[in-house]
């Protein structure tokens, strides 16, 4: 068995005079800029790339561009290393660093290879009849050891340390695929007016022109690419995207287009570029011009490293200058693998052809013959001899339908280069909806009706000769321009004489009968990525799987990284003939995208660390910062939670926080609670709907805390109500209902009330507002010359003023969430900082701290106050909280009003907002602790509510805990049992106002 | 992701520059007679919707553009906008007729309804 | 320290920022910008002679445009709505005169200065610039000088307005000004920068 190797001349991608230098597995090898991965490492006489997934059979290149599925390589070093890379889609640059996967400890020789010899234990769905038992194995032994075992690449260790983007972009047609169709659709488009895209997932367009014969106006198609591809270059009115691959098509022709900027050439993520770029492209039109992909054929071990399609070997040798041995074999059942089989003979690498079909009688095999190559009809390859390469090949006659070897002769070889047709890459057709239809020609799907504005051309539609292919893609393009652009003008593109050897029909051949045993089927390969044969595809049919989705999940035939790419039509073919059916019986499986594998970096793009959420910062966040402030976040913004000192337990802090609001003067940044003004003739007859309570009764002034519902009875937010004057509120809401609140507030004017002469401005952010809570509140104020009068007469308990402290605008709310002697105080944020800092000054002879959001919730609860979200979770009515005193009877109608009067929402045994009081002062109920009916040794125990709040408090001594519990109004004094783990706490049943119910506090 | 027209202001944009509201055209009981809604009126209005497989009819915001809210004809199916109109009004008359099942019983009797006694826009107690 | 409010300190959301390096244009903010909400019908003849007769001039109808008068814009944001700009320091009186103009006519009146952090955006590729950040078309034929519209831009709600071919300005709410900001260091980069249509080498 010889090995691949560099020819001496030839090579139209290779730059001879360029050397790279490169490692393998360690192993350092050189190269020429222009080479594939793959290319390179066969010019160096190394055809093993990889070990299979499930049987670590030695595995070799294959295809020739992203349908590979063998050679899958690592590529790069530490926090770069990315796995899974087609190693002939890899470009080659120096230094590149690539190993190969899934072997241990070698490529050579592989442990994992046991897996294959034992084969027969693990056919196709055995991960469903094993590992079952015993039930304590899995988590301890079966698991670690599949988890161990399975995948193919290793992740990488550390932080990405490249940078990446994502763009949008609109276009008139985005045409998916740069080859002959593509070129030719996107000139015409481009000619006609059109805002071309045109996207490709390799670094040089032209598609497989290069490996084609066919002539454009006397000369290689080649050449008609090249000047094509140049002139989207050069135009104005289009976009060149290669290394791109179109990796979806969404909803009205949503296209997304996985650009690797940077994976060429390590110089370029290193100097601030991204390594990926996602565009994110609508389009009018779009042009699949996706080509079609060729596919094996199944024989037994088709696998072998040394067997490759057809098209690809022809790319090694052209291309690359690569021989992929010294003697071949060309196994096809079509005319277009002649082409192979005359560029080897014409590169001097001896080469004979196996033909199933019983005549080779086209223009090319004429060609062939005529060059002296050997050519067998009627004959299939039914051995490989050889297992980390191919040694030789048993060929055997056939004729169509023959199940069995009936006469086979040996011939030695050292690769195989295997055609068995062609399969449209309709992929993207399919993403959103789009029909596929069977070509019998083809044997195989193509792409049928799509609602989208979305046409296919070329061999991605299933045409296949040279002239039918431009012509239609043409067409194609200028239709897309007229039906974009109004004003579209006629493409007049030049008239092209094309001429091409005509082919002879394909015929299809699912199963090559091979000799012995291996005529089973379990070698068979035709999902060589998953390692699943034929044989698997047949167990799955004996075994009751009749829908092909469940087949392919049951077998993992299509599941692979490649996605069935290459193996599809093969494994529909194999479950036809084994069942009887036609493919379009059998059906086909969905395609989503992405096409291939792109990195999660491209989906993220430019959004990672501080740019992951747009985080919502106060005007007095920095000064929250300086202060060592510990933060949570409330929606998007980021509140101070409490201000721990000098490493102290933050519990430490919240208490003092706390006693310092009781005792003395606190300030907290309420700046991010909601504010929205409300102005119009009918503004009080608005909010009267949208409250439970009376808002078109509150006078100038004066304050009201309000609930609103939805419209199905339940708390969805509140606040407090302010009236400005006749037409003017503002109205507050809770920092998360801010942006909610005021939708709903237009919603109702603008879909249900549009009679109510109403507007609405958010102000949330234009005021920046800060509560000064105390019983030493008043004395800060007053120190800041206000202009209006802080006495509790002029100004009371829910009152409101507008004026200035100094000469700062301020607007001052006296309303309290603390139960203590508190202010809110707005200014206009940009002011924010210089007030804030002015209430600390002021503030500081009277022991003035800041407080942050846990403080605050614990004043609040020590007065038995509810939070929505914390009290209320979305089916809780006023009622349940002890409300009822809020819900207006008078009004005809409020939001949520009718629903009230629902039979559930006034049934027995509703949870209801209770205090509680732990047996032991110290135990604090953890938040959302169940209290149950009666305890017993182990779950199930019936629950009748659960714990909403819980804090120690510092105020009380002890610790508070507020619930919601089945009845609960009736259950004072009653001592109620929460299980938690280990351990029962008991508490008892409470008024939830622990602290000054009163009220006197407030009204100082 | 969709695109949409809106056809209060004219700006084209992405789903995610809007906020979809639902079915279109559902008649709040309490708006209208508040003293005189059964339960099961209530919970119609509240929980039960047409759901076609082909033209449905919805509500939409113009988000993050103009803010007024427009109906839209949309095909459940092929996602196509068939029409947006807007938020006070029925669909185009052609739009109307090709409407389906539920949605042809509910034009109907809207239309039985308002033959009777015309409409008013909105109202406020 | 009962003075301490007489000269009050001012300060926008992004006066502690440095000023960018390493942009392909030119990034700063707007400090000196009033801005009034204002809102009211253009079917109503009283509400738009009143406004009128304080702006000077008649307040922009079609959508998505703007109209200047003196050191006064109008943005059209709504049917209903509009952004006025005025110099920072004249905002509001500004405001005040169109109360007093306006009483007794249904319309709303408030002054949002602080609302809103207003970045100058100065260079030659900003259309494509801003594409990373927003999924409107920026070249479709209306985006030229004096459009202007609310839309997404780095996840957060945001308004562009259209001052000149290669000055934009990007309004957007305080407390998201240092979020789009790094956006703006993150995609606004020189090594990022590209061009998107027109003549391209090949790579």
């Amino acid at each position: 068995m010889s090995k691949p190797k560099r020819l001496s001349t030839g090579g139209s991608r290779i730059n001879r005079t360029a050397r790279l230098s490169f490692t393998f597995d360690g192993k350092v090898m050189s190269g020429y800029a222009g080479d594939t991965l793959a290319a390179a490492v066969m010019a160096n006489g190394q055809k093993l790339f990889g070990r299979s997934y499930k049987y670590h059979r030695p595995r070799g290149v294959i295809g020739l561009g992203s349908e590979e599925m063998n050679a899958l390589v690592g590529v790069g070093a530490g926090a770069r290393h990315e796995p899974n890379q087609r190693a002939t889609q890899v470009e080659l640059f120096e230094g590149l660093a690539a190993v190969s996967q899934n072997r241990f400890p070698s490529l050579t020789f592989d442990v994992g290879a046991i897996n294959n010899t034992l084969s027969r234990l693990f056919p196709g769905g055995f991960y469903y009849k094993t590992f079952m038992w015993p039930k304590a194995f899995w988590k301890h032994i079966y698991e670690p050891v599949i988890r161990k075992a399975a995948g193919l690449g290793v992740a990488p260790e550390g932080r990405d340390p490249d940078s990446y983007e994502q763009i949008h972009v609109h276009a008139d047609v985005v045409v998916v695929g740069g080859g002959i169709a593509g070129l030719a659709a996107a000139e015409a488009a481009a000619a006609a007016g059109a805002r071309v895209i045109i996207a490709d997932e390799n670094p040089v367009l032209g598609g497989i022109a290069d490996l084609e014969d066919g002539t454009i106006d006397g000369a290689p198609q080649a050449d008609w690419a090249k000047a094509t591809a140049q002139k989207l270059y050069d135009a104005e009115n289009v976009h060149v995207l290669a290394r791109a691959t179109v990796v979806g098509h969404w909803h009205h022709n949503y296209v997304m287009i996985a650009e690797r900027v940077g994976d060429h050439d390590p110089a370029i993520p290193k100097s601030g570029a991204p390594r990926h770029r996602l565009w994110k492209a609508r389009a009018k039109q779009v042009i699949l011009a996706t080509g079609a992909l060729e596919r094996p054929i199944a024989f037994a071990n088709n696998d072998r490293p040394g067997i490759m399609l057809a098209t690809a070997v022809r790319a090694m040798v052209q291309r690359y200058a690569v021989a992929p041995g010294e003697s071949g074999v060309v196994f096809t059942n079509n005319d277009d693998a002649y082409l192979t089989a005359l560029a080897l003979k014409e590169a001097g690498i001896a080469v004979q052809v196996v033909d199933s079909r019983s005549r080779a009688d086209g223009p090319l095999p004429e060609k062939a013959r005529a060059a002296g190559i050997a050519i067998a009809t009627g004959s299939v390859i039914s051995a490989v001899k050889g297992k980390l390469g191919v040694e030789g090949v048993r060929i055997a006659s056939y004729r169509k339908g023959q199940g069995r070897v009936i006469s086979e002769r040996s011939a030695a070889c050292d690769f195989i280069a295997v055609s068995g047709g062609f399969n449209p890459a309709a992929h993207l057709w399919c993403h959103n909806g789009g029909k596929l239809t069977f070509d019998e020609a083809l044997q195989s799907y193509r792409p049928g009706t799509h609602h989208d504005a979305i046409a296919a051309v070329g061999a991605a539609n299933g045409t296949m000769g040279l002239a039918a292919i431009i012509n239609e893609a043409r067409a194609a393009g200028e239709a897309a321009a007229k039906a974009a652009l109004p004003k579209a003008k006629a493409a007049k593109l030049a008239r092209l004489k094309i001429e091409e050897a005509a082919r002879r029909p394909m015929e299809a051949l699912w199963f090559a009968p091979a000799s012995g045993k291996y005529n089973e089927g379990n070698k068979h390969f035709v999902d060589f990525q998953h390692d699943v044969t034929v044989a698997d595809l047949e167990l799955a049919q004996r075994e009751g799987y009749e829908s092909i989705e469940h087949t392919k999940r049951y077998t993992t035939f299509g599941m692979a990284t490649d996605q069935g790419k290459v193996g599809n039509l093969n494994g529909l073919g194999a479950i036809a003939e084994a069942t009887g059916k036609t493919i379009p019986e059998v059906g086909f499986t969905t395609f989503r995208p992405p096409y291939t594998p792109m990195s999660f970096g491209a989906i993220t793009g430019s959004l990672t660390k501080k740019l992951f959420l747009p985080v919502r910062q106060t005007p007095v966040f920095d000064w929250h910062l300086m202060k060592g402030a510990v933060f949570e976040p409330v929606g998007q913004w980021r509140r101070p939670y409490t201000y721990p000192r000098d490493g102290e337990d933050k519990h430490v802090s919240i208490a003092r926080e706390i006693l310092n609001v009781r005792n003395n003067v606190g300030v907290l940044d309420a700046s991010t609670l909601g504010k929205i003004e409300v102005k119009g003739p009918d503004a009080g007859a608005f909010l009267d709907r949208i409250y439970t309570n009376m808002m078109s009764t509150l006078k100038p002034g004066r304050c009201r805390y309000g609930l609103t519902l939805n419209e199905l009875g339940f708390i969805m937010d509140d606040g407090v109500v302010v009236r400005f004057d006749d037409e003017r509120f503002l109205v507050h809401t809770t920092s998360g209902g801010a942006d909610r609140i005021a939708a709903w507030l237009e919603e109702w004017l603008q879909t249900e009330w549009t009679d109510y002469r109403v507007f609405v401005t958010p102000v949330t952010e234009q005021w920046a507002q800060f509560a000064v809570a105390g019983p030493k509140a008043r004395d800060v104020i007053a120190a800041l010359k206000p202009s209006f009068d802080v006495s509790n007469e002029a100004l009371p308990h829910m009152s409101f003023v507008e004026g200035t402290l100094g000469a700062l605008p301020v607007r001052v709310y006296r309303i309290s969430f603390s139960g203590e002697l508190s202010y809110e105080i707005a200014t206009p944020a940009n002011h924010g900082r210089a007030l804030w800092d002015a209430l600390l000054a002021a503030g500081a002879p009277h022991g003035i701290l800041p407080y942050g959001t846990e403080a605050l919730h614990v004043l609040r609860a020590e007065k038995g106050y509810i939070v929505v979200g914390d009290e209320t979770d979305g089916t809780t009515t006023p009622e349940d909280v002890g409300l009822t005193g809020l819900v207006s009877k008078k009004k005809a109608d409020f939001i949520g009003k009718r629903s009230l009067d629902q039979a559930h929402l006034k049934a027995p045994n509703r949870k209801q907002l209770v205090g509680l009081y732990t047996e032991n002062p110290e135990d604090v109920l953890p938040d959302g602790a169940h209290a149950v009916a009666a305890v017993k040794d182990k779950p199930p125990m019936t629950t009748i509510g659960h714990v909403t709040s819980s804090y120690l408090s510092p105020t009380l001594g002890r610790s508070i805990a507020m619930a919601l519990i089945e009845n609960g109004r009736a259950r004072l004094g009653e001592m109620l049992s929460f299980p938690l783990d280990g351990k029962v706490i008991r508490a008892k049943v409470v008024d939830p106002v622990f602290y000054d119910k009163e009220g006197a506090r407030l009204n100082v | 992701m969709l695109t949409l027209t809106c056809p209060v202001c004219g700006a084209e944009g992405d789903e995610t520059d809007f906020h979809a509201g639902g079915q279109a055209h559902i008649r709040r009981p309490a708006t209208h007679d508040p003293e005189h809604i059964t339960d099961q009126q209530q919970a119609d209005y509240l929980f039960t919707r047409i759901n076609p497989k082909g033209l449905h009819f919805e509500r939409w915001r113009c988000d993050r553009g103009c803010g007024k809210w427009f109906h839209a004809a949309r095909d459940t199916v092929s996602l196509e906008f068939k029409a947006y109109y807007g938020i006070t009004e029925l669909p185009p008359a052609e739009i109307m007729a090709q409407a389906k099942g539920a949605w042809a019983d509910y034009f109907k009797a809207r239309q039985r309804a308002e033959a009777k006694a015309p409409a008013k826009a909105g109202a406020k107690s | 320290m009962s003075d301490v409010l007489a000269n009050p300190h001012f300060e926008t959301a992004l006066a502690r920022r440095a000023a960018p390096t390493g942009l392909s244009f030119a990034l700063r903010e707007m400090a000196d910008r009033g801005m009034i909400d204002l809102r009211g019908m253009t079917t109503d003849r009283k509400f738009m002679a009143a406004v009128k007769s304080v702006l000077g001039a008649d307040l922009p109808k079609v959508p998505r445009t703007s109209v200047a008068w003196g050191d006064v814009k109008m943005l059209w944001l709504s049917p209903d709505q509009w952004l006025v700009l005025c110099p920072r320091a004249k905002a509001p009186a500004l405001a005040a005169d169109l109360g007093k103009a306006l009483s007794g006519i249904h319309s709303q009146v408030t002054n949002v200065s602080d609302m809103r952090t207003v970045l100058r955006l100065e260079g030659e590729n900003l259309r494509v610039t801003l594409a990373k950040g927003t999924s409107t078309d920026l070249m479709a034929a209306e985006v030229k000088p004096g459009f202007v519209k609310r839309l997404k831009f780095a996840e957060v709600g945001a308004l562009l307005n259209i001052v000149e071919d290669e000055i934009f300005e990007l309004y957007v709410f305080r407390s998201q000004a240092d979020y789009v900001w790094d956006f703006l260091l993150a995609t606004g980069t020189t090594a990022s920068a590209l061009k998107v249509f027109g003549p391209q080498t090949p790579g």
